[in-house]
């Protein structure tokens, strides 16, 4: 579909936020999709990018970026009225009836993270939004959770009111701290690093994990197979473009 | 005005075909385009077992390209015949099926499994893919053994055989020779380029198998080179492929002398490109006034 940026805003130096006005396949989005964007219409750069859904109101969606080369610079550079290429909504998405949810999430793994949220909030079901920023540059993130409670968050460099750590030991102390209801769910989204340290959180054991996972990707369509993460078992590679991206933290490799 | 073209004794709707590894099996671009209005598809290439392909990363875009080490991770010949055959049996395009192994034993089974499917077309053989018996150097790279698996797999399937070659051909004359006494009837021009990528933030090799292979159109100039090439020593049909993006990068393989030509990569980008390409070559047409893409082939030799 074609899309026309509505807004841009940049929330620091490195993240950004497109709204855009796509078509009404973009309606049945749900929480932990994505979406397939080319950056221009040439064919350098080549590939899409592929960018997770923040927010789906009507046919208008929001996404939000980090600048992270040389595509998502174009992309930022993109103004209000101009026209993008888009694939989407991709892949499989979150759950969305847990008794309770723990919402984990790292800098940019926000996105898919708000628009559970959102869902959540939407039908009535309690959860907990725990965010990690590595420094004071995300501390606009914090904005998006204001309507949400309860938030905690952290921050791996000392900032008044926040955990002054990673998120993955914020969650460890919310855990020590609370008894969880039985149907409980966590639903995490973030770096490499914080997804491979969740793995080997004690206090999880018995909750379901369902992580949201970023790759390289070719197509965005199950087509390619470019974008491989190991089966638990060893047995081979799911595809995060179609067998996730959102996946059972037990059910992966990492 | 006519569009449709033949190689040899194989009919084709028209000259534009999605090519081995960038259209799945099939079904995974029916939302995207019909796929009845292509030339043909062509199933990624299969092996007689399951194949989990490289370790990731897979892919790395590059200037006007990309390169993949996917391995040619697959389902294996016997699943994609229980999975996805009964969707192909509703189409009414060609369906064309890649076929490759790790030894000569191997790609003989695969062939011998699709015979049984009349749906079934064609067979690709990839012979760009390690030989394992050999060290690991490409069937394409020892005439010797290229011959012998050519007429093995001639011998056990009487469907439409064509050959997927790449770069790493060393003697063209020599090649050809082999496949037109073997009674290949079309050859498939070219597979990915073999490059290498480092991370420089990692001080290492990008791809854990260092070379992966270069698709996309920053190979078009060298794949027209090698159509051209290829041309000048045979006369069996060649399917020209290597970075077509647009009818423009389609006529130039086709005024080549290409009798059709695949879409690779660019599908992977726009899942729906074929159409575009078909549209592109009919407004060309129109626009030159010619009524059969037939008179424009091998127009420039």
């Amino acid at each position: 579909m074609k899309a026309m940026v509505q807004n841009k805003r940049f929330l620091s130096e490195k993240l950004c936020t497109l709204t855009l006005t796509g078509d009404e396949g973009i309606t049945s989005a749900s929480p932990g999709q994505f979406v397939m964007v080319k950056v221009n219409e040439a064919f350098d750069p080549f590939l899409r990018r592929p960018l997770g859904i923040m927010e789906v109101d009507g046919n208008t969606f929001t996404l939000l970026f980090e600048i992270v080369g040389r595509g998502t610079k174009m992309l930022a550079q993109k103004n209000v009225g101009e026209e993008l290429d888009v694939l989407g909504p991709l892949g499989k998405g979150f759950s969305l009836f847990p008794s309770f949810g723990i919402l984990v999430a790292g800098g940019r793994g926000i996105v898919p993270l708000y628009f559970l949220a959102s869902t959540l909030a939407r039908t009535g079901i309690p959860f907990v939004f725990l965010l990690g920023i590595r420094s004071r540059e995300e501390l606009p993130l914090l904005d998006f959770l204001e309507k949400f409670s309860p938030v905690f968050w952290s921050c791996e460099e000392e900032v008044p009111g926040g955990f002054c750590g990673d998120v993955v030991a914020l969650l460890q102390q919310y855990l020590s701290s609370v008894s969880l209801p039985v149907g409980t769910r966590v639903y995490a989204c973030g770096p490499e690093g914080m997804v491979r340290a969740l793995c080997r959180v004690e206090m999880l054991r018995g909750i379901p994990v369902e992580v949201s996972l970023e790759s390289l990707m070719g197509c965005g369509f199950g087509v390619c197979l470019s974008c491989g993460v190991e089966k638990k078992d060893g047995k081979g590679y799911y595809h995060v473009c179609k067998d996730g991206p959102v996946f059972l933290l037990s059910e992966v490799g990492l | 005005m006519n569009l449709a073209v033949s190689l040899g004794k194989m009919k084709l709707s028209n000259p534009v075909i999605l090519a081995s590894g960038t259209c799945g099996y099939g079904k995974e671009l029916v939302s995207y385009l019909d796929l009845n209005q292509v030339g043909a598809l062509t199933i990624k290439s299969l092996s007689i077992t399951p194949w989990k392909g490289n370790p990731p990363p897979r892919v790395r875009e590059t200037c006007g390209g990309m390169m993949n080490s996917i391995g040619l991770e697959n389902k294996g010949v016997h699943r994609f015949l229980e999975e996805d055959l009964p969707f192909l049996e509703t189409l009414t395009t060609r369906v064309f099926v890649g076929i490759w192994g790790k030894t000569i034993k191997e790609y003989v089974a695969v062939a011998q499994e699709l015979e049984k499917a009349r749906r079934i077309d064609a067979i690709e053989v990839n012979v760009s893919c390690p030989n394992v018996e050999k060290g690991g150097a490409t069937f394409l790279e020892d005439e010797e053994t290229l011959r012998r698996l050519v007429a093995e797999v001639r011998s056990v399937t009487g469907k439409f055989l064509i050959v997927k070659v790449g770069p790493q051909v060393r003697d063209w004359g020599k090649v050809v020779s082999i496949f037109e006494k073997e009674k290949v009837e079309a050859i498939s021009v070219t597979n990915s380029f073999p490059a290498l990528s480092v991370d420089v933030e990692k001080m290492d090799f990008f791809f854990h198998l260092k070379f992966a292979g270069l698709s996309g159109p920053a190979i078009k100039p060298l794949a027209l080179k090698m159509v051209y090439e290829l041309l000048c020593v045979t006369a069996l049909p060649v399917i020209g492929m290597g970075g077509i993006a647009t009818a423009s990068d389609a006529l130039e393989f086709l005024l080549l002398g290409a009798r059709a030509i695949g879409l690779g990569s660019y599908t992977l980008v726009n899942p729906s490109s074929a159409l575009q390409v078909l549209k592109g070559l009919e407004e060309y047409l129109t626009r030159k006034q010619i009524d059969d893409i037939n008179s424009i082939i091998g127009k420039v030799r």
